[in-house]
């Protein structure tokens, strides 16, 4: 593990048995993402990508093998701090948004820049500048019902990197999009990881998030089944 | 809506109890007894016709240099056997309708003060200071309770006899004038109870200056037991002793406060089916919103905060109960303090029939419930939290 490494996993298998039945979703996969990076992790559906996701989060914890998150150990880590350390260094992006539908866009953005106990006038000032960039400030007021699928993810995307973290996790981001929708974000993203040089990993089968990331890790039946380039693939 | 009717069946029962307990502790009271007593110590356990408060005047004029003492009346209490002569006998004919009867003398018009003795009477008049109750030259004036005068078979303007023994040993009898029957509400004390004027009695029996009893009727409730207090002291080195209605009416307070217990009880079962239906409104809450809950956790919200965000939601949910059950109890408090309800059949506290019970509105009437709620809320919404705390975020975003 190095300086630039963001995540490191070793040996990491999740076996589910929530029915009695094992379900094997991730088999053994040894993988690092260094920082600044624009990867997306693809696969088709139920080879273990959002599970994958989820134990390189700390959303979930690995039935075997170990993962350093900015070279700590998350079995390590107690549920606070791994709490405290996703809220200060990741921030999330959903496949279906996952706004608080209660409160407004701007109240959204601000949420984990409120669990940081960042000052109110530093707050607003902040969403308003995050709002501008995806393009969606004159929306601030409004709850998430009232607005369509990519502004919710535009929001949702606002949320993920308000608090400027340095690692952003997108769990296919694009799923509920129309393809131009889907392509204005990734354009967005993209822009933001070569201007601030947040690392960004994406689970997803789209296309056109595939033909944006830099690099693409391949994933079946819970292993890696091979790195490449976007142009590669 | 739980929340708020427990609230609202809450407060209701406290107004109603304290209303209609309050009111039936003062009809008792004022009909009869008085808050406090001062007797002659010992008397209480051992009513000796003996057992005498001298120099009463000097214990009233005391009384009304307090300012809640409202008024005060002395009485007599002694026993006899009357005796009436049977309706369309001739004059040659013995008194044979005969019982035995308390002997209650009074002052009529400070029994009138105190206990409005007159709007008691079914039939007749009350009694009235006059010659004959100076001088055996005349016959005296009697008024019997209802029952009494329905077993010696005698209405007003009857003549009877009544035999007894006084103080000094010697007998004590005399004939009188039936002048008013009296109801009191108690069939069991209107049953063996005659009265006559105290001056009479203290004659009848030589009391001359002595009474038993000097009744306290008081402005309120409330301060009985402190006022109580204050009349022993103003009253020490004197051999007399002072009691509140709690004291010389156990039977009845007792009585009252056995039915308090199962009201406290009641208001306990409706707390308690509050407390059921608040867990399960927040439990089907937390199960509603555990992706809500899953999300905050994945943005790194710690459980801590998510506990104490299930709390307060509870609380103030309890805040809003709060205001909406105190408008609905609020209501119908001030419409059963003005009507009241009117009991049918009778209620009979210690022989006391009561007819009409009403509510009251007191402080009590809105903090208990509300502490009650805000009790329950914090309690009931801590398991749910700590179920919200340990939300799997991975697998409530998988699974929902």
């Amino acid at each position: 593990m190095t300086d630039i490494d963001v995540i490191v996993a070793e040996g990491v298998v999740k076996t589910y048995d929530d029915s009695g039945v094992p379900v094997h979703a991730v088999r053994g996969i040894d993988y690092t993402l260094s920082k600044g990076e624009f990867t997306a992790i693809i696969g088709p559906s139920g080879s273990g990508k959002t599970t994958f996701l989820n134990v390189l989060a700390g959303l979930d914890t690995p039935t075997e093998g170990k993962v350093w998150l900015s070279g700590k150990l998350i079995s390590d880590m107690s549920g606070k701090e791994l709490s405290d350390f996703r809220r200060d260094h990741i921030g999330f992006i959903f496949q279906a948004y996952n706004l608080f539908p209660v409160l407004t866009v701007e109240e959204n953005v601000e949420y984990v820049m409120l669990l940081q106990g960042i000052l109110s006038v530093e707050r607003h000032d902040r969403v308003m500048n995050i709002l501008e960039k995806v393009g969606i400030a004159e929306y601030a007021g409004r709850l998430p019902m009232q607005l369509s699928g990519g502004q919710q993810q535009r929001a949702a995307v606002a949320r993920a990197m308000v608090s400027r973290p340095s690692l952003v996790i997108a769990d296919e981001p694009t799923a509920n999009l129309d393809s131009k929708t889907s392509g204005a974000l990734l354009d967005m993203m993209r822009q933001l990881n070569e201007d601030t040089g947040m690392t960004f990993l994406f689970s997803t089968h789209d296309e056109i998030v595939m033909r944006r990331a830099r690099k693409i890790v391949i994933i079946r039946d819970g292993k890696i089944d091979g790195k490449a380039s976007s142009e590669e693939i | 809506m739980t929340m708020i009717g427990g609230f609202f069946l809450s407060s209701l029962s406290i107004g109603w109890m304290d209303g209609s307990y309050g009111s039936i502790i003062m009809f008792f009271t004022n009909n009869r007894t008085g808050q406090i007593q001062v007797h002659h110590k010992g008397y209480l356990e051992d009513p000796s016709i003996y057992s005498t408060i001298g120099g009463y005047q000097t214990v009233g004029a005391f009384l009304d240099s307090i300012p809640e003492v409202r008024v005060w009346a002395p009485r007599i209490y002694s026993g006899a056997l009357l005796a009436v002569r049977p309706r369309g006998a001739g004059s040659g004919n013995v008194f044979s309708n005969s019982a035995a009867a308390s002997v209650i003398g009074i002052d009529p018009a400070m029994e009138e003060a105190a206990t409005d003795f007159s709007d008691r009477i079914v039939n007749g008049e009350m009694l009235t200071a006059s010659a004959a109750d100076t001088s055996y030259a005349a016959a005296g004036q009697i008024i019997l309770g209802r029952e009494l005068s329905i077993i010696l078979d005698a209405s007003v303007g009857d003549s009877l006899v009544m035999l007894s023994q006084a103080a000094d040993g010697s007998s004590a009898d005399r004939k009188y004038v039936i002048r008013g029957i009296v109801s009191s509400g108690n069939a069991d004390i209107d049953r063996n109870t005659c009265y006559i004027t105290l001056s009479d009695a203290q004659i009848l029996f030589a009391l001359q200056g002595k009474v038993h009893e000097i009744a306290v009727m008081t402005h309120s409730l409330g301060r009985v037991d402190e006022l109580t207090g204050e009349i022993s002291a103003g009253l020490s080195g004197k051999d007399l002793e002072t009691d509140s209605w709690k004291t010389f009416a156990k039977e009845f307070y007792n009585g009252m406060k056995a039915d308090e217990v199962q009201l406290k009880i009641m208001i306990f079962v409706i707390v308690l089916v509050a407390a059921m239906g608040v867990l399960n409104t927040i439990l089907m809450m937390v199960l509603e919103r555990r992706r809500e809950f899953g999300v905050m956790k994945a943005l790194g919200t710690r459980p801590g905060f998510i506990v104490r965000m299930v709390v307060l939601e509870a609380n103030i949910m309890g805040a809003i109960s709060v205001i909406a059950g105190a408008i609905l109890s609020t209501s119908g408090l001030l419409f059963l303090s003005k009507h009241g309800l009117v009991m049918d059949p009778p209620l009979n506290y210690g022989g006391t029939v009561f007819r009409e019970m009403i509510a009251s509105i007191t402080p009590e009437c809105y903090w208990i419930p509300a502490i009650c709620v805000f009790i329950t809320a914090s309690t009931v919404s801590f398991l749910p939290a700590l179920k919200a705390a340990h939300t799997k975020a991975a697998k409530t975003l998988r699974a929902v």
